[in-house]
């Protein structure tokens, strides 16, 4: 038992997901990623949808020991052990928690840079998940 | 408002408990709230009854606030169940407090019960860590042990806090544990051990996090001018405060505070016409050290940086100026998830009455003690503030 995203609204959601789209609120211009009903910075309800450059700094980050990641990555630590995650500050403003890859764990610290890139997560009812994670970005 | 009053409080240990059922221990946790009432009292008056519960023990019972309030003997009391994650008996506390305050009843109970022992592994790691931003939190790669550590790895980089001062915490809770019967682990832990245990999520080790535990816990509450008749020592409720925020971690401006605390504690702080320096012994929701850390700022009993300092220079222990977590807290009392909000004021209750059968862990003559019961990562925060029998 595992915590599910049906494939209908994960397939809605790959705008999102996989181009960084986020909601820009029609009133105030303030940005909304992950996507809400609510600008959450005025309460406003219309939005455009536009693309996050998915270019930030890491804002603080971790090293998940074997077991120690949700069970839906169980999978992926028992190829990989350790699973690094992190907060990143994007450009424009929101955050975003993702999975740091291509990067040794001794290589991370606070204010790396880094880039956006679409990566596979985790399998479900045999489908591939895919997803955004973070890789250094060699030229910020 | 009508005055409240605590006058009977009680929990059952904290333990792995595979043996026993929801009900037995939620019956056994009333039985020791009502035998704690000194001059008798019968359940049957109790006309509301909240029960915290994260999710029944994975089992998402429907109607369980009537099942369990049945089997602990209060049929008939509108029973519901409150969830909101670790904080659902903090919130159950506040809703019973308001029944009787607003006067709408004489005696409500307000309790809590988990029991994490019942499923297999795999099947507890999906109901376990589903109180954050699900979608976008756990399923990117991380639940609570790695939440709390980016909020650990932030504060240490913000605030110079030490890798040292954050295992501190849990040094010293399993100190105040050993002395303590109700208590999960009851060996002490050096600051050496603590720092060699196996790393959960870089910078939070083993030691750093609560284990698998079964429990619950049940208060009794009634007019202020009622209270008199049944006990000798009834324990005010002065101050009452709840608050929520965004739930995911990224979407806080600042992820080395929650908002939702500074929230609740400022209702209560206000309701209860006192200060943090008037606080003389506390309960924290340590479900993390870190958690602790972050626990003394947004309670206003210091500055952020200020945080690691007051663990290490002993102000916070059994015997220092403001003793926290002297039951052992979440990280040794114990962590059954919907039981340790009313657990911590059945520790309360009986600190403030002088009444803790251990006396090697009593605080003398405290007069105010806080409570601070915190959901997920910040998403909800309940704190309450008693006042000692005069
Ligand atoms: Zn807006």
């Amino acid at each position: 038992m595992t915590s599910y995203i049906s494939l209908p609204l994960y397939a809605a959601s790959i705008g999102q997901r996989l181009r960084l789209e986020a909601a820009r609120c029609s009133d105030c211009g303030a940005f909304t990623y992950p996507q809400r009903p609510v600008c959450q910075n005025c309460h406003g309800r219309s939005f455009s949808a536009e693309r996050l450059s998915g270019r930030g700094r890491l804002h603080t980050y971790t090293v998940i020991a074997p077991g120690g990641a949700p069970a839906e990555f169980d999978h992926q630590q028992a190829m990989t052990g350790a699973l690094a995650v992190g907060i990143i500050d994007l450009v424009e403003g929101p955050r975003l928690t993702a999975q740091l890859a291509d990067v040794e764990v001794e290589d991370l610290h606070i204010g790396l840079a880094m880039r956006a890139v679409v990566r596979r997560l985790y399998d479900q009812e045999g489908v591939i998940r895919y997803g955004t994670k973070f890789v250094p970005d060699e030229a910020p | 408002m009508t005055r409240v009053a605590i006058i009977g409080a009680g929990q059952t240990p904290f333990r792995v408990r595979p043996d026993a059922t929801l009900k037995e221990l939620f019956a056994a946790a009333v039985e020791a709230a009502v035998s704690d009432i000194r001059h008798g009292f019968d359940p049957q008056e109790i006309e509301e009854a909240y029960i915290g519960s994260l999710a029944t023990g994975g089992s998402q019972l429907g109607n369980f606030g009537p099942l369990m309030a049945e089997n602990a003997g209060l049929t008939g009391a509108a029973a519901q169940r409150v969830e909101n994650a670790c904080a659902s008996s903090g919130f159950a506390f506040r809703d019973a407090v308001m029944a009787v305050a607003s006067g709408r009843v004489r005696f409500a109970l307000a309790g809590g019960i988990e029991k994490m022992s019942d499923l297999p592994r795999a099947r507890n790691r999906g109901w376990l860590g589903v109180s954050g931003d699900v979608e976008w939190e756990r399923l990117a790669g991380t639940n609570f042990p790695g939440i709390y550590a980016m909020i650990a790895r932030r504060h240490m980089y913000e605030h110079g806090t030490t890798r040292g001062q954050i295992a501190g915490v849990a040094v010293k809770n399993r100190s105040h544990a050993v002395a303590n019967p109700k208590a999960q682990l009851r060996k002490p832990l050096s600051l050496e051990d603590a720092l060699a245990a196996p790393m959960l999520a870089d910078p939070l080790g083993f030691c750093d996090a609560c284990g698998i535990t079964d429990g619950a816990s049940a208060v009794i509450l009634c007019r202020w001018e009622d209270a008199g008749a049944l006990t000798d020592r009834p324990v005010e409720v002065v101050g009452s405060g709840v608050g929520s925020d965004v739930v995911a971690l990224h979407d806080r401006a600042v992820c080395t505070r929650l908002d939702a605390v500074r929230r609740a504690a400022q209702q209560a702080y206000a309701s209860a016409e006192v200060e943090p320096a008037d606080i003389d012994i506390a309960e924290v929701h340590d479900c993390f050290t870190i958690a602790e850390l972050l626990a003394y700022a947004d309670l206003g009993f210091c500055s952020e940086e200020e945080a690691g300092r007051l663990l290490d220079e002993g102000e916070t222990r059994l015997g220092g100026r403001l003793p926290v977590n002297v039951s052992g807290g979440l990280i040794a009392k114990g962590h059954p998830i919907g039981a340790t909000g009313t657990g911590q004021i059945t520790e309360l209750v009986h600190q403030l009455r002088g009444s803790v059968a251990e006396t090697e862990r009593q605080v003398p003559d405290a007069r105010y003690g806080l409570a601070h019961n915190v959901g997920g990562s910040g998403g909800s925060a309940a704190v309450h503030i008693l006042k000692a029998p005069a």
